[in-house]
């Protein structure tokens, strides 16, 4: 426990010198705003600030570019809550109940429990880290293929609540996102599939491409669509705070999000992604009133928004001490510490304590800096809901054709979203939710992958993920939870909770 | 232009040396992504690009090597297509196994194969990386049978060789170096001709009976084909001169790379005709294709 407390002496003193200070706040302005414009993600902004890093030390390098990833967390459930464009993948949850807050006239609740809740879940995974980073580090190495695997099986299975209508078609929501998921090449065989030779899809479809267009541009044009009711929308703007209520309700969220987050943060690949979904589905099992969900529930705003804090934190934990990196942006921080003559790995922890644990403690800084950067800017926020759907769509559509284009320089990408923006305008006529196709998008391939190459390393044999002990839990607990979903009693009442509005 | 999505090694380093460059040039250089198909798609932009010097890519083994044997109608010739003009980074790959492995050498782990056929499996960050086919020629040259288990990247895949569910890897020594060093694998061999200057006391596969092999990962600057002879030379000897600077070297050192003994455009022109036809016979003996 000394040594904690000395270790976090020296980050703090290495963290608040005004120059880190400068630094960190420059990063989370950044990642602010390339939250909240849609599109624009971390990882290309990270790549492009790398050659300005070189001229900085270790130390305040690494503190800019953390604070531009946890500060796009922040920003990206902005443009989720206020116009239903999950800015940064992980807040595709966030748009579920936080748009149907701002519809509500709750906008201002919304932002503020999200803030909050970031910060909260920010500062609790800041202080696992220093705690207990080198054993957590070991528990995501004890996942291999067949882990993987089961644990999505069992996401998946978790994710049918997402849809509040329904059940059937929340399955064919999942279907449909695995079968696009598997567009691109195969990783066993290097075999396209469904290319259809078109050389931009070889990779696959991008998925912020997929998630603009399902939930972006559908909105604006079921928006449109719907001439008298938007007016309404904007001119009930109630309270800009969250009442008592409302942090009574969501309190438990908040602790429940942090700790879903914390934990699968730390699994390398997707984890803080599946970390916001899975949270969200926790929240509607436990609620008493899950039938709220889906329509402006705080909780399902707090929940997910800690989770994805929580997990975009502890994703650190396996670059810092294992020199693995988690996702894309993990893998150009390693980038940008090898540049500097740094290995990364177990040894930086020893041999640079002012670099581990200043960034650490950089952080907690940054954390605090983003809660009261972005608590004053909520009225801003809501203000601009305000503006006339005239000029605020087409200037959406914009940002949204801008940021997709930026993805890799491709007009194709652009055309794709629209593709997938006419398919959402069908699927939210016919009632279908796109969460779970999301989902299914997201974790189809990661399924498909983790089977294949769990199969290939047991020589085809299945039972490998039985025999593991984290697997077979993972599989027990699907089953038992498919048999709940499936009993037929159980699923009469599940249909009376669900059931949908009208 | 990079063919590939920023923040990979190749991104980094074009975005490394456009700065001396361009104080070499006298000429803003700008860096773009344009990823896609295994980078064919920026490679093949480029090749129909405008041969005025202005338009740049950072071709590299895959866009240049492997993937004309990988996928059938390939949209350009490597050779013809393009003026090769400078190789900028070279790195090898290397042999590394993880500690529970019962091999202290190549030779300890080519018994070890033969022990137990089909047992040992070795992984890559892909289907058609350097590091899947520098594993199918370990393979070919010493008569053992491995599986090969890809991955989506070569991080996974060291994380899943340090955790011991596989047994070893052909992993770029720029990633693997830090993992070596902190004792979470063993190294076995380098695939270069020569030893690496990171790991002097480590023996090549030539050295421990593998031969012929020589496979190292590599990128440099190229132009579409008819762009005219003074402007490569012009370009050539800006990256010459910018590779030189001490501050680069130690950036380049950093990614594991030794400063490429291939100076000229006409050697790099060679270079890449040689590159194309070892991987078409190698590509062509694992097996893999893309359709």
């Amino acid at each position: 426990m000394e040594q904690i407390l000395h270790n976090l002496v020296i980050g703090f003193g290495v963290a608040v010198t005004p120059i880190h200070l400068l630094y960190a706040l420059i990063g989370c302005l950044l990642g602010t705003l390339i939250g909240v414009l849609p599109g624009i993600g971390p990882v290309a902004t990270i790549a492009m600030l790398l050659p300005i890093t070189f001229n900085l030390s270790p130390v305040a390098a690494l503190i800019m570019l953390a604070g531009i990833y946890y500060g796009a967390q922040y920003g990206g459930s902005t443009t989720a809550i206020l116009v239903n464009i999950p800015g940064e993948s992980s807040s595709v949850v966030t748009c579920l109940d936080g748009y149907q807050m701002a519809r509500q006239g709750r906008a201002g609740p919304a932002l503020a429990v999200a803030a909050l809740g970031s910060f909260f879940a920010g500062c609790v995974a800041t202080l696992l880290i220093a705690v207990a980073a080198p054993p957590l580090a070991e528990v995501a190495l004890k996942f291999g293929p067949a882990e993987y695997f089961s644990l999505m099986v069992f996401g998946l299975i978790a994710a049918t609540v997402l849809a509040h209508g329904s059940l059937i078609k929340a399955i064919a929501m999942v279907v449909w996102g695995l079968l696009f998921g598997l567009v691109g090449t195969d990783v066993n065989s290097g075999v396209l599939r469904f290319t259809f030779g078109v050389p931009e899809l070889s990779d696959g479809i991008g998925f912020v491409i997929v998630a603009m267009g399902m939930f972006g541009t559908a909105e604006i044009v079921a928006n449109i669509e719907m001439k008298e009711h938007r007016e309404i929308f904007t001119s009930k703007v109630k309270n800009l705070w969250p009442t008592k209520d409302d942090f009574k309700n969501c309190w438990a969220s908040v602790l429940r999000g942090t700790a879903l987050g914390s934990c699968l943060g730390i699994l390398p690949g997707g984890g803080a992604l599946l970390a916001s979904f899975g949270a969200y589905s926790l929240e509607k099992k436990v609620s008493k009133h899950p039938e709220k969900f889906g329509k402006g529930a705080i909780e399902g705003v707090a929940a997910p928004e800690s989770a994805n804090n929580a997990g975009a934190q502890t994703s650190f934990i396996p670059m810092l001490t294992l020199g693995i990196p988690s996702n894309a942006v993990m893998a150009l921080m390693i980038g940008a510490l090898m540049i500097q003559g740094i290995a990364p790995g177990p040894q930086v922890m020893n041999e640079k304590p002012e670099l581990f644990w200043g960034l650490i403690a950089s952080m907690w800084v940054g954390n605090l800096m983003l809660v009261v950067l972005n608590l004053p800017l909520i009225g801003m926020w809501v203000k601009l809901l305000t503006v006339p759907y005239r000029y605020l769509y087409p200037s959406i559509l914009v940002f949204m054709a801008i940021g997709v284009y930026s993805l890799s320089n491709n007009p194709f990408d652009v055309l794709i979203m629209g593709v997938f923006g006419v398919l959402g305008y069908i699927c939210a006529k016919l009632e279908c939710e796109p969460a779970p196709m999301i989902l299914g998008f997201i974790l189809g391939p990661l399924m498909e992958e983790n089977l294949r190459r769990a199969m290939l390393l047991s020589r085809g044999d299945p039972t490998v993920f039985f025999t593991k002990p984290i697997s077979a839990g993972f599989m027990i607990a699907s089953i038992i939870l498919l048999v709940i979903v499936a009993l037929p009693a159980i699923r009469k009442k599940r249909e009376e909770v669900f059931v949908e509005e009208g | 232009m990079v063919p590939y999505a920023s923040g990979g090694p190749v991104d980094l380093s074009a975005r490394l040396i456009a700065a001396p460059l361009q104080q070499g040039l006298g000429q803003p250089v700008v860096v773009e992504n344009k990823p896609g198909a295994g980078g064919n798609i920026g490679a093949e932009f480029v090749a129909k690009s405008a041969p005025d010097g202005y338009t740049l890519v950072m071709g590299a083994i895959a866009t240049h090597a492997i993937n004309p044997a990988l996928y059938p109608k390939f949209p350009y010739d490597p050779v013809r297509d393009f003026r090769h003009i400078a190789l900028l980074v070279q790195v090898p790959n290397v042999l590394v196994v993880n500690t529970d492995v019962a091999a202290r050498s190549v030779a300890d782990l080519i018994r070890l194969a033969k022990a137990q056929p089909g047992r040992l499996d070795f992984a890559s960050g892909s289907t058609g990386s350097t590091g899947h086919l520098a594993g199918e020629l370990f393979k070919q040259l010493t008569g053992t049978y491995m599986v090969h288990i890809p991955y989506k990247g070569a991080a996974p895949a060291m994380s899943d060789l340090i955790a011991g569910r596989v047994q070893l890897m052909f992993d770029n020594l720029a990633s693997a170096l830090p993992h070596i060093q902190a004792g979470k694998v063993r190294a076995l061999a380098v695939t270069t001709a020569r030893r690496s200057t990171f790991l002097p006391d480590l023996p090549t596969l030539e050295e421990a009976g593998v031969r012929p092999f020589d496979l190292t990962t590599w990128w440099g600057l190229m132009a579409p084909a008819g762009t005219p002879q003074s402007i490569v030379d012009r370009l050539a000897a800006a990256a010459r001169r910018a590779l030189q600077a001490p501050e680069l070297r130690e950036r380049w050192r950093a990614m594991g790379s030794e400063p490429p003994a291939i100076t000229t455009p006409a050697e790099f022109t060679a270079f890449v005709e040689r590159e194309r036809q070892l991987y078409a016979v190698l590509v062509k003996r694992a097996g893999a294709t893309i359709d």
